[in-house]
């Protein structure tokens, strides 16, 4: 009667080269030291992006590292080796498991430490951190990582936009947050210039600052191609989809990649391809990280019927069209401007639905692009700038929107201790049974 | 001819198993062992021996609890948040707002007109759970049945600070050292059980009438301190441990109804009481 155990499997070929991706990116770091070049430990949508590739700064992202290390469930070495200094289990377990390695390579005299998941990462010449673009434990974790790579010079700028406040006009305010975080970049160009030794070629900046405004239009044209029914591509293959994007930004192997991904998927469609044979159910990712140790849940999710066509957590990126930018020419103010208006362009939509959110907006506009008949949100315990404001979301979308079955589940990114698979199985199940129940009262 | 649906809940503490016709026709509970299949079959047996049945006058079957799987004559597996919702709008129509206190675990359900809108489920903690008041029951040697009575004299109840069902137990044996009175104790304990389950259903956005099902509706100390934290009385079902395997065999009189209606004909299991084996 138990159903039986299936191996996880990907919808797009694409996804599936996902694998050799992060490899790669993990590799280019102990290869970049081999050669010399400059290292930089970095954290994502911090839009510092295109001015790391333009030095020639090869980045080692923690947050894919310490994703990597959940997902081979290696991480609990690292999680013990921080706890054991002191780091509370209930911080950013993405912070807490690279210092663990960090801290254990220090140990080892800067050796990588035995097994570490795909080698590890290199030791950096330098972090380069920027908080509040996304969450603000980036404040700290840069501070808290040359505790022990002492000499390590640490950069961690800001990039504000105007805070939601639905009485407020924020274009009067846009152009003030853009001036700082332009002012904030330059600062960045300057400490990359004094630990390069190299001066900032602007015109490489600015063919960077094109490719990635291309790139972003491409990957939000190729994940609306899954608003077909049946979808060709869900959740699922999206967390790893969101790799070239998160982490190759100002690359062409990120563009290259979503070219060959787009394609694949207008074929899907042509042929009426989609993720399961028999589309039931199609629900949002509403919000929140996945527990990257339990990523066989959307498979889970997928043999009850139900895709998600779409998901908030990492489509980052919008169309340049969309966000409507000021014209310039001026490299740093073109990103300040498409990472400020990244944010607040949905304010304006959220300011005309009385009681609604930026971040609720955004949920109701995919539940109706996709048009997916619940949402599902995943409150990982440890990433505090989601899991805070998940319940107030969801109780927002019910009040604003109307009645829409929505799961909460919970969690962790990396911290595996967290998490109950026959407990989560039985919430997907439950959730399942209700968007059933919703279903066939509409119709 | 009068059709017959059963239902059976298998929880992590107890088993049980509803028979009904245009009625209940029976009902009963035996506790829940490692070898759910097992237990599973004989509790059935014992509701077909009460309502005069054999298991093949029963029309459709269909099993719920964290053991639903484990049902080799069920015809359907349905979660417990489903058939609890159904269980109690049969019971207690007006009823929008359902805490159910098991043994390993406690969950909050929201239903309009018996279909589940949202639900809640606790995390991996015992606290807030009827496991928590067994180990409380344990230490202070009281009957498990006799705690809410118990806690019904306390002049001025305890206050139980941890919720970690192993550091509050040290407590109470720190409290009960120092003199306490074990019926202030109970009444602490129950409100710190209270307070954990109200913190976890309250993000439901509760709307009364509130229910209690599960084998802590059965402690009228813990109904007073839930009454105290929700700040309204509570309804508690004539056995409030049948609610789910109520909500099972009605769950699958509806879909047969249906199925009938529509003419379409549903899957059984084919698996007779007598071929219950037991983890093939």
């Amino acid at each position: 009667m138990a159903e039986d155990k299936k191996p996880r499997s990907l919808a797009t070929q694409a996804a599936a080269k996902i694998a050799k991706f992060v490899r790669g990116n993990m590799s280019a770091t102990l290869k970049a030291k081999e050669e010399g070049k400059k290292v930089a430990y970095a954290y994502i949508n911090d839009g510092q992006d295109e001015i790391m590739r333009a030095m020639d700064i090869v980045p080692a992202w923690g947050e894919s590292f310490a994703g990597v290390c959940a997902a081979k469930r290696d991480a609990e070495k690292y999680l013990q080796k921080a706890e054991a200094d002191n780091f509370s289990r209930s911080l950013c377990t993405y912070a807490t498991c690279t210092i663990g390695f960090d801290m254990w390579r220090e140990e080892l005299n800067g050796q990588t430490p035995p097994d570490a998941p795909w080698g590890g990462m290199a030791r950096p010449d330098m972090i380069i951190g920027s908080a509040q673009q996304l969450c603000d434990p980036r404040f700290k974790w840069p501070q808290a990582t040359q505790h022990y790579l002492q000499d390590v010079p640490v950069f961690v700028g800001n990039m504000y936009y105007p805070p939601w406040d639905p009485k407020r006009d924020h274009h009067e305010q846009e152009a003030i947050y853009v001036k700082y975080a332009k002012a904030e970049l330059l600062e960045l160009v300057r400490f990359c210039e004094k630990h390069t030794g190299k001066k900032m070629d602007w015109d490489r900046l600015a063919g960077l600052v094109d490719l990635t405004e291309k790139t972003w239009n491409l990957f939000i044209d190729t994940y609306e191609l899954r608003k077909a029914i049946p979808t060709p591509m869900d959740t699922g293959d999206a967390m790893n989809t969101m790799v070239p994007i998160t982490f190759n930004l100002a690359t062409q192997d990120a563009y290259d990649y979503y070219k060959g991904l787009y394609d694949e998927l207008i074929q899907k469609n042509e042929k009426k391809q989609g993720v399961i044979e028999n589309e039931k159910y199609r629900l949002l990712w509403g919000a929140g990280l996945p527990s990257w140790f339990a990523l066989g849940d959307f498979q889970y999710f997928n043999d009850k019927g139900a895709v998600f066509p779409a998901e908030v957590t990492y489509r980052n990126a919008e169309k340049l069209e969309r966000l409507d930018l000021p014209a310039t020419n001026d490299p740093l103010e073109r990103i300040a401007w498409r990472w400020v208006r990244f944010w607040t362009h949905w304010y304006d939509k959220a300011r005309k639905r009385p009681g609604s959110s930026p971040k609720v907006e955004r949920i109701i506009e995919y539940i109706e692009d996709y048009k997916c008949d619940g949402v599902v949100f995943h409150s990982a315990f440890s990433c505090r700038s989601w899991h805070a404001g998940i319940i107030h979301q969801a109780e927002v979308l019910r009040k604003i929107y109307g009645d829409i079955p929505i799961l909460i589940m919970e969690g962790d990114i990396v911290d595996i201790s967290s998490y109950n698979e026959v407990d989560t199985h039985n919430r997907i199940d439950a959730f399942i049974e209700t968007v059933d129940a919703y279903k066939a009262k509409r119709s | 001819m009068e059709r017959y649906y059963a239902g059976i809940d298998i929880g992590s503490t107890m088993t049980k198993a509803v028979i009904v016709g245009e009625s209940i026709i029976a009902s009963v509970i035996g506790p829940t062992g490692p070898e759910h299949r097992k237990l599973a079959n004989k509790v059935m047996e014992k509701a077909l021996g009460e309502a005069g049945l054999k298991f093949e006058d029963v029309t459709y079957v269909v099993s719920t609890g964290y053991g639903r799987v484990n049902v080799p004559f069920a015809d359907r597996q349905i979660t417990e948040i489903t058939c609890h919702a159904k269980g109690i709008h049969s019971l207690l129509p007006t009823v929008k707002t359902i805490v159910d206190i098991g043994g390993q675990d406690s969950k909050g359900i929201k239903i309009d007109s018996g279909k589940v809108t949202s639900f809640v489920m606790n995390d991996k903690c015992a606290a807030g759970t009827g496991r928590f008041l067994e180990v409380i029951a344990d230490t202070l040697g009281v009957p498990l049945e006799k705690l809410g009575e118990i806690s019904l004299s306390a002049e001025c109840p305890a206050v139980i600070s941890n919720t970690c069902t192993v550091f509050a137990e040290h407590e109470v044996i720190n409290k009960l050292s120092t003199g306490e009175k074990i019926p202030n104790l109970i009444a602490g304990v129950h409100d710190a059980v209270a307070t954990r389950v109200y913190a976890l259903v309250k993000k439901l956005n509760v709307e009364a009438d509130i229910a209690v099902t599960g084998g802590g509706a059965k402690n009228v100390g813990l109904i007073k301190a839930l009454e105290g934290k929700f700040g309204c009385p509570v309804l508690v079902p004539p056995e409030p441990l049948i609610t789910g395997a109520l909500g099972a065999a009605l769950v699958g009189k509806e879909r047969y109804e249906h199925a009938l209606q529509s003419g379409q004909t549903l899957t059984r299991s084919g698996q007779g009481l007598q071929e219950a084996r037991l983890f093939s």
